[in-house]
């Protein structure tokens, strides 16, 4: 319990506006976008709103002292109960740090405080013709401190990479309170261990990232975008994978399968082609029209070439808003399918996509549960949804089964649990087995260092 | 309603009905954040709680038994403008306010009924003499010059036509009248009018405006209609909701059309039907009913009706949440308005103002906040006048007019 003297100090640090502790209000802070149940009572004890990295300082010292856990929440958008605080203790909520720090034009480096939303950030670059590339689903609400966090990444990932490939430098308040700075604006740093890495990702169970410096490169001046249709999937796989070996690196390739095809037919009332069995939407940028046109001929010959049903290339920005838009609109087609979706996030290498899909359609088959798979074909991330209704017992036995087969198909092709949702509580229970016995203890020997009293969002990732 | 004895005998009880129609809907929720952003309450408060994802898990959590129904959730419900913004940009598109509608009807019966201050302003809205009587005070009030110690805009001032022409029939209007409008209606459709209780007590001018507009394209059907119901729906007295519906759709049965110059009158008929629904009695009547009520914008669109005259303005329009996404009505306002003065067109012009019922008086700091957004954004178009389409709007716009001294806060049928 979070009472007397220790909410007093909390008080005194941010002020009674920004101590959180009615029961609704807890309630507010103790869920994501995860599947945890509502229900858990996985409560905070506190919601903290600090407005400035002293202050997060301030009360990891007292959270410290007495031994209390904190469980850093940005927009708790995330996917696998990263920001679900399983121990009460304080939610410390950093969404009301929303300064962009900096923008270096010269160095095309942009600094900002952890509660800036993804989205802002990419705007204030923007503006200045500098581009952020990495783009989660969530970017139009989640925040820079949450993508560090988690180490977001994207549709772009194929071409741009993740959210760790920009990270330049944080500042970290460690578990006692220590602020520390971590890289900077030098390109070319090897003084001593990369520790900003370690940070990116570590989901809040290291420190609290409160400000993080991120590079940039520079907005591409022309988009296009592509769709390809196909008779089966390993066909659009292949597309994929002979463009990138040609040297034709799409900004986004996203797969969807017949069943994601079907959802959105059914959804938006538009009949499907019969034999179209996987379709594939590429985004295409570069510096000048002349320059998306070739690529989009070279795109068109292998797709082609992979016994494409139907290339279609828009000529308009509105026919790519239409296109994207059956992307975009496919989580909730899916989602209207069942009651409950379990979507999960597997990343295996590029060229086991479609045996891992293959693998899947075979999990669906022995528990009669349908499975919508979709996801960046480019980069091998993919994200089977189980759609089922976990209001049912033993259905949701069955849908647990399922999961746990997927990840073993995930790791079996030499692939792994998450691409870029992190482990959390959800995928906590398979941790071994992508790591090893070697690999939890090595995790574990990295947070005893840094975080001694195991204070730091308890009971996450093993 | 003292009834936990009823409950306890019937344990499916309809309040449980509502509970479970409500779970229906927000567990289409992902949590997924994206109405963060764009819900004006998070926006003015950015608390958890104050978020449409807040209130739908809110919901949830009391339709899965995580939390009581006790007065606390009542109050996190009821702090919700019902602007239908999360639903837009929802990619579940989950009916929040709909949600928040029955679980407050739920709440009022489980925890003693609506609150008191609601249950007052429903009775005198149910009476279409007690409404008489407060537009007489408020008009009292206005000529006396008192309206201003009123607090929160109960009393707003009234910007009127006569007011408008006076400043803005510059040289290029004087003298010549609007072209003949072109409406062709049929002698044969019976248009009606609506004549909703904030246009009746706080806008009159207004009203008469919107009557002489209509009566320029055809013979108006006068009725003595009772409240549409909205607040006594909005706060959990679906019962008097109901009797009111049921009221309005006998009075207007031999009209053809029915014409609402209030957009949360108009949005709150249109969506009547889906009330009756399980009531074999009245479903087809009530269907009947909300087919033919159309906003003032939405007709004159229709009969090609032509403003009076010109001005030389600039003007703005703030749709009101219950026309915009309510109604899905956006572009006939408009249209009206760039035919009468310079239209300019302003930022967030869809956000919610915070006019939403009560909401500015049960909530003053957060609606002042919500509002001053409003305010800048009007300020910025440089709009001598911003025009909106509803009564519960139009009470804000009045307050920002008055803060701001850069414009003035109109009805629709005062301008064009």
């Amino acid at each position: 319990m979070v009472a007397g003297e220790i909410r007093q100090k909390l008080i005194d640090i941010v002020g009674q506006d920004n101590v959180l502790e009615s029961e609704i209000d807890r309630f507010g802070y103790s869920y994501d976008s995860s599947y945890v149940s509502l229900v858990s009572g996985n409560r905070p004890d506190v919601v903290v709103r600090p407005l400035t990295a002293s202050e997060v300082s301030r009360v990891m010292a007292v959270a410290y002292e007495h031994a209390v856990p904190v469980t850093a929440r940005g927009a708790a958008s995330g996917r696998t109960g990263g920001s679900i605080p399983l121990s009460g203790g304080i939610s410390l909520c950093l969404d009301r740090m929303t300064r962009i720090v900096e923008l270096d034009e010269k160095n095309m480096m942009v600094t900002a405080e952890a509660g800036v939303r993804t989205i802002d950030l990419y705007n204030h670059c923007a503006a200045k013709g500098l581009f952020y590339p990495p783009d989660p689903a969530s970017w139009k609400f989640s925040t820079i401190g949450g993508n560090v966090a988690e180490n977001a990444g994207g549709m772009r990932a194929v071409k741009y990479g993740v959210t760790t490939n920009y990270v330049m430098g944080l500042e970290v308040v460690l578990a006692d309170g220590t602020v520390l700075t971590l890289g900077g604006k030098a390109i070319k740093n090897v003084t001593g261990y990369d520790l900003k890495s370690l940070f990116t990702g570590s989901e809040g169970t290291l420190g609290i990232i409160t400000r993080v410096t991120l590079r940039l490169i520079t907005m591409p001046k022309k988009r296009g975008t592509l769709q390809v249709t196909f008779r089966s999937l390993d066909d659009g796989c292949a597309t994929v994978h002979r463009m990138l070996q040609e040297g034709v690196v799409p900004a986004a390739a996203e797969i969807m399968d017949r069943v994601c095809l079907e959802a959105v037919a059914r959804h938006k009332k538009t009949p499907l082609d019969a034999q179209v069995q996987a379709s594939l939407v590429i985004e295409i940028d570069g510096d000048s029209d002349a320059e998306l046109a070739a690529q989009a001929g070279r795109i068109e010959a292998v797709a082609n070439q992979c016994n494409a049903v139907e290339v279609r290339l828009a000529g308009s920005q509105q026919e790519s808003d239409e296109i994207w838009a059956v992307r975009r609109g496919l989580s909730s087609a899916v989602a209207s399918l069942a009651p409950d979706r379990l979507g999960e996030d597997i990343s295996v290498p590029r060229d086991a996509f479609p045996e891992v899909v293959r693998r899947i359609r075979a999990i669906s088959e022995k528990y009669g549960l349908p499975i919508a798979v979709y996801g960046h074909a480019g980069d091998g991330n993919l994200h089977p949804s189980v759609l089922c209704n976990m209001g049912d017992p033993a259905e949701a036995e069955r849908v647990h089964r399922a999961v746990d087969e997927i990840f073993a198909a995930a790791l079996a092709v030499g692939g792994t649990l998450s691409g870029e949702h992190g482990i959390g509580i959800t995928k906590r229970p398979y941790i071994s087995r992508a790591l090893g016995e070697a690999g939890v203890k090595a995790l574990k020997a990295v947070k005893a260092a840094l975080d001694p009293k195991g204070i730091l969002n308890p009971g996450k990732i093993w | 309603m003292k009834d936990t004895g009823k409950a306890e005998k019937m344990p499916m009880a309809a309040e449980d009905k509502l509970l479970a129609h409500a779970k229906g809907i927000v567990s289409q929720c992902d949590r997924c954040g994206t109405c963060l952003p764009v819900c004006p309450l998070f926006g003015a408060r950015d608390v958890e709680r104050s978020s449409a994802r807040g209130k739908n898990a809110i919901t949830r959590l009391l339709a899965e038994g995580g939390i009581e129904a006790k007065p606390e959730v009542l109050s996190a419900v009821d702090f919700c403008l019902l602007c239908k913004a999360c639903t837009d940009t929802c990619p579940s598109k989950v009916r929040t306010d709909e949600a928040m509608i029955d679980v407050r009807q739920y709440l009022s019966e489980r925890t003693g009924g609506a609150g008191a201050k609601y249950r007052l302003a429903g009775g005198l809205l149910k009476s279409r003499s007690l409404v008489g009587v407060a537009a007489g005070t408020l008009a009292l009030l206005r000529k006396l010059g008192l309206a201003k110690l009123f607090p929160h805009g109960m009393v707003p001032e009234e910007y009127t036509r006569d007011h408008f022409l006076a400043a803005f029939a510059g040289p290029t209007a004087l003298g010549t009248a609007a072209p003949p409008s072109g409406v062709n209606v049929t002698a044969a459709t019976k248009v009606a009018y609506f004549h909703g209780c904030g246009m009746r007590m706080l806008f009159p001018a207004a009203a008469a405006q919107t009557l002489a507009i209509v009566g320029s394209t055809t013979t108006v059907m006068r009725k003595d209609n009772v409240c549409c119901g909205l607040p006594h729906l909005a706060h959990g007295m679906r019962k008097e909701f109901l009797a009111l519906a049921r009221k309005n759709i006998r009075l207007y049965e031999d009209a053809d059309v029915v014409v609402s110059d209030c957009a949360s009158c108009g949005g709150t008929l249109k969506h009547m039907a889906d009330w009756f629904v399980a009531d074999p009695a009245w479903k087809d009547r009530a269907a009947a009913f909300s087919a033919k009520v159309m906003d003032l914008s939405e007709y004159l669109g229709k009969v090609g009706y032509q403003p009076r005259r010109k001005v030389d303005a600039v003007l703005t329009y703030h749709d009101p949440c219950h026309l915009g996404r309510g109604q899905g009505i956006r572009r006939q306002s408009r249209e009206l308005l760039a035919l009468t003065g310079r239209f300019v067109e302003m930022a967030e012009a869809d956000t919610c103002c915070s006019g939403a019922g009560s909401f500015h008086v049960d909530y003053p700091e957060i609606a002042a906040r919500i509002l001053a957004k409003k305010q800048a954004n009007i300020e910025r178009t440089g709009a001598a006048v911003v025009v909106t389409g509803c009564p519960g709007c139009l009470i804000q716009l009045s307050k920002a007019a008055r803060l701001s001294g850069k414009f003035k806060a109109m009805h629709l049928s005062e301008v064009i």
